[in-house]
C-alpha cells in the first residue's frame, strides 16, 4: 500500500510543480508584455520630443525677431530634459544588440541639442541668412538620422518581445514535456504498481487456499485420528476385558478349587481356617474381576448383541441408583460392529447422566432400524438442561462418535422438562448375520470365541 | 444306582485338574472325560454317552451354551450343568433355553456342585442361591417397574402343585404318577398354567419358578 501512497504523492507533486511553472510562465509572459510596452513608449517620448523640437526650432527661426527667446530656451530645455530622462530610462535595460544603435542615437541627439541651442542664439540677420541652409542641411537629415536610428531600436525592441516569445514558446514546450513525462511515469508506475499488488493478491490466495486445503486436511485427519483412537480404545477394552475375565477370573476359579480340594484333605483346624481365608479372597477377587471386565466392555455385547447388553447396563443403573430404566429395540438383526459399539456407548453415557445429573427417576431407550437408518432415543423424567450453554465432555464424546459414522445426534431439552436425546446413524441395509441353525452354525463358531454369540430374533424381555 | 459318569468342560487345564480330583474323591462319581472347547465336549458327548456335562461357556471353538443346546438336542438324557463366571441373567437365561437343567457361578462351594450334579441325575433343575437370587432380584426390579398384577394368583392350588413339579425336572408322567392323576389331566393342567403365566416353554416356567422362589 506504501506504493499507492508514493504514486499518489508523485502525481501530487507533479502537479504542483505544472502548476507553479505555468504560473511563472504567465508571469514572464506578462513582464514580458509590459517591458516591451514601456520602452516603446519611451522611444515614442523621444521621437515626438525630437518631433516637437524640430518643430519649434523651425517656428522660431521663421518668426521675425528674437522676442520670445528666453521662453523658447526654455521650453527647448524642457524638451531636452524630458528626452534625456526618457534615454537615461530607456539605457537602464538596455538589450545587448541595441547598444551600439542606442549610443549612436544618444551621441546624435546630444549634437542635435547643441545645434538647436546655437541657433537660438541667432540675431535676426542670421536668422534669415542661414535659415533656409540649416532647415535642409544640418535640421531635416539629422532628425531623419535619429527618427530611423529609434526606428531601428524599435526594430530590435520587437525583435527582443519576439525572442521573449519564442522563449515562452520553449518554455511551454518543456512544460508540455514535462507533463507528458510525468503522465507516462505515471502510468507507468500505476501499472508496475498494479501488476505487483495483483500478484501479490495472487500470492495471497494461492497462500490462503493452500493454508484452507491444510486445514481441511488436518482437520480431517484429526478425525481419522480420533475415530482411530475410538476404535483402537474400544479393541483395548474388549482385550483387555476378554483377559480380565477368561484369563484372570479363571485363575481365581482355579484357586477357588484347588482351595476346595485341600478342604477335603485338611482335618486340622488352623488349615481349614486359613483355606477358607483363600476361599474368600480368591471369590471375592473373582467378582472384582468380573465386575471389572464388565464395566470395560460388557461381555452380552460380543456374546448376545446389542439388546442384552442395553438391557444389563439398565438393570446395572438400577441396582446402584435406583433409576428405571426400560428397553425396547425393534431391531431384527444384530448390527455392525461399529454401529453396535456405537450404539452402546452413547446409551450407556446417556444413562449415566441420567443418573448422575438429571436426578431422573425414569429413562426409556428405544432402537428402532427405519428407513435406512437406525433411531436411537434415550428419553428421561429428569431435570433437563440447556443444551446451547451446557456441553460436557460426554456429550461431546457421544457427538464425536456419531458423527464418525455419519450420523446425527441431537438433544432436546428444556429445564425441569426432562432431556430427550436423539441419534440417527445411517445404515442402508443390516447384513445379514450368519444364520443360527445348527447345521451352518458350526461355521461360525470359531467367530463366537471372540465374536459373540448368535443372538436371534427371539428377543427377550427382562420382565 | 450305578456310578454318575461326569464330563468336564472348560478351556483351563487347572481348573479341570482340579475339578477331577475335587469329583472322584465323591463316592459314585466318575469323570470319564476332559474337553477344552465346545467341539471336543460334543465330540467327547457322542463317544462317552456322560450322565452330566460340567460346561464352561466361555470356551474357544464353540462357546458352552451352543454346546449344550446341540448335546440336549441330541442326547435328552445328558444333564448339562453350566459352571461359570457370568453372573447377568442374560447367560443363566439362554444357557436354560439352550437346556441347561442348573446353573452354578465358578465360586460355588463343593457341596453346590455335587448337589447340582445330583440334581440333574435325577432330571431336577438346580440352581446356585446366588443365581436364583439374581434372577428374583431382576424379577421384582421388572414388576416393580413394570407394575404387572401377579398372574401367580390366578394358578389354583393343583396348578401351583403342578407347576412345583415340573419345574422341579419332573416328567407329565412322573407328575401324573405323584399326584394320582390321568396324564390327560396333567397335560391340561400343565397348557392351563403356561398360558396363565404368559409362557411358552419348560425352561421358561423353570425361571418363573426360580424367580418366585418356588424352587431354587
Amino acid at each position: 500500500m506504501a506504493g499507492f501512497g508514493g504514486l499518489l504523492l508523485i502525481m501530487a507533486a507533479a502537479e504542483a510543480g505544472a502548476l507553479l511553472f505555468l504560473n511563472s510562465l504567465r508571469h514572464n509572459d506578462s513582464t514580458l508584455q509590459a517591458r516591451f510596452l514601456a520602452r516603446n513608449r519611451t522611444l515614442e517620448r523621444i521621437r515626438s520630443n525630437i518631433y516637437l523640437s524640430g518643430t519649434f526650432v523651425r517656428d522660431s527661426l521663421l518668426a521675425p525677431e528674437q522676442s520670445g527667446a528666453r521662453a523658447q530656451v526654455a521650453t527647448l530645455d524642457a524638451l531636452r530634459r524630458d528626452s534625456e530622462s526618457a534615454l537615461t530610462s530607456y539605457a537602464a535595460a538596455l538589450e545587448p544588440e541595441e547598444a551600439a544603435p542606442f549610443s549612436n542615437l544618444r551621441s546624435q541627439i546630444e549634437s542635435y541639442w547643441n545645434v538647436l541651442n546655437r541657433t537660438l542664439a541667432w540675431s535676426g540677420e542670421e536668422r534669415g541668412k542661414y535659415r533656409d541652409a540649416f532647415f535642409y542641411e544640418e535640421l531635416v537629415p539629422r532628425r531623419t538620422s535619429m527618427l530611423q536610428i529609434a526606428d531601428r531600436i524599435e526594430a530590435l525592441n520587437e525583435e527582443a518581445l519576439r525572442r521573449g516569445d519564442v522563449k515562452l514558446g520553449d518554455l511551454f514546450g518543456r512544460l508540455q514535456f514535462g507533463l507528458l513525462a510525468m503522465i507516462a511515469v505515471t502510468l507507468l508506475g500505476g501499472a508496475a504498481l498494479a501488476s505487483l499488488t495483483i500478484f501479490h493478491l495472487l500470492k495471497l490466495e494461492g497462500e490462503v487456499e493452500q493454508r484452507l486445503n491444510e486445514n481441511v486436511y488436518s482437520k480431517a485427519s484429526l478425525q481419522e485420528l480420533s475415530a482411530r483412537l475410538v476404535r483402537a480404545q474400544e479393541e483395548e477394552r474388549r482385550a483387555l476385558s476378554r483377559e480380565l475375565h477368561d484369563e484372570v477370573g479363571q485363575a481365581f476359579s482355579a484357586v477357588l478349587m484347588e482351595a476346595e480340594n485341600l478342604l477335603d484333605l485338611a482335618a486340622v483346624p488352623e488349615v481349614r481356617a486359613h483355606l477358607e481365608s483363600i476361599r474368600g479372597v480368591a471369590a471375592k477377587g473373582m467378582s472384582e474381576i468380573r465386575d471389572m471386565a464388565l464395566l470395560l466392555r460388557p461381555s452380552m455385547l460380543d456374546d448376545f448383541g446389542l439388546l442384552p447388553a442395553l438391557e444389563w447396563q439398565g438393570r446395572e443403573i438400577g441396582k446402584r441408583t435406583g433409576l428405571r430404566v426400560q428397553v425396547a429395540s425393534e431391531m431384527s438383526a444384530e448390527l455392525p460392529e461399529e454401529h453396535k459399539t456405537c450404539v452402546y456407548r452413547v446409551v450407556q453415557e446417556a444413562l449415566n447422566n441420567c443418573a448422575q445429573h438429571a436426578q431422573a427417576t425414569a429413562v426409556q431407550v428405544c432402537v428402532r432400524h427405519d428407513a435406512g437408518h437406525i433411531l436411537v432415543t434415550v428419553q428421561d423424567d429428569g431435570s433437563g438442561f440447556d443444551p446451547k450453554r451446557v456441553r460436557g465432555l460426554g456429550l461431546l464424546g457421544m457427538e464425536e462418535r456419531v458423527r464418525h459414522l455419519g450420523g446425527a445426534f441431537q438433544i432436546d431439552s428444556l429445564p425441569g422438562r426432562g432431556t430427550l436425546l436423539r441419534v440417527t446413524l445411517p445404515l442402508a441395509a443390516i447384513p445379514e448375520q450368519p444364520d443360527v441353525a445348527p447345521s451352518q452354525h458350526e461355521d461360525s463358531s470359531e467367530r463366537l470365541w471372540n465374536g459373540g454369540l448368535p443372538y436371534g430374533a427371539d428377543s427377550h424381555s427382562a420382565g | 444306582m450305578g456310578q454318575i459318569r461326569i464330563l468336564l468342560a472348560d478351556d483351563h487345564n487347572i481348573l479341570r485338574d482340579g475339578m477331577r480330583l475335587l469329583l472322584e474323591r465323591q463316592p459314585g462319581f466318575v469323570v470319564v472325560g476332559e474337553a477344552a472347547d465346545g467341539r471336543e465336549t460334543l465330540q467327547l458327548a457322542q463317544d462317552q454317552r456322560p450322565d452330566v456335562v460340567v460346561m464352561d461357556i466361555a470356551m474357544p471353538n464353540m462357546n458352552g451354551i451352543e454346546a449344550t443346546r446341540r448335546i440336549v438336542e441330541k442326547h435328552p438324557n445328558i444333564g448339562v450343568v453350566i459352571l461359570s463366571m457370568h453372573h447377568d441373567e442374560s447367560y443363566i437365561i439362554r444357557s436354560l433355553k439352550a437346556g441347561a437343567r442348573a446353573y452354578l457361578l465358578k465360586d460355588a462351594m463343593k457341596a453346590e456342585l455335587i448337589s447340582a450334579i445330583e440334581a440333574v441325575v435325577d432330571g431336577r433343575s438346580f440352581f446356585s442361591p446366588k443365581v436364583s437370587r439374581i434372577l428374583q432380584e431382576d424379577y421384582f426390579q421388572a414388576l416393580g417397574r413394570k407394575d404387572a398384577d401377579d398372574s401367580y394368583d390366578l394358578l389354583t392350588d393343583r396348578e401351583r402343585e403342578i407347576l412345583q413339579l415340573i419345574a422341579e425336572g419332573k416328567t407329565n408322567k412322573e407328575v401324573a404318577n405323584t399326584l394320582n392323576l390321568s396324564l390327560y389331566t396333567v397335560d391340561t393342567h400343565r397348557t392351563h398354567i403356561l398360558q396363565k403365566l404368559n409362557l411358552h416353554s419348560v425352561p421358561e416356567l423353570i425361571l418363573y419358578a426360580v424367580r418366585k422362589g418356588i424352587i431354587s
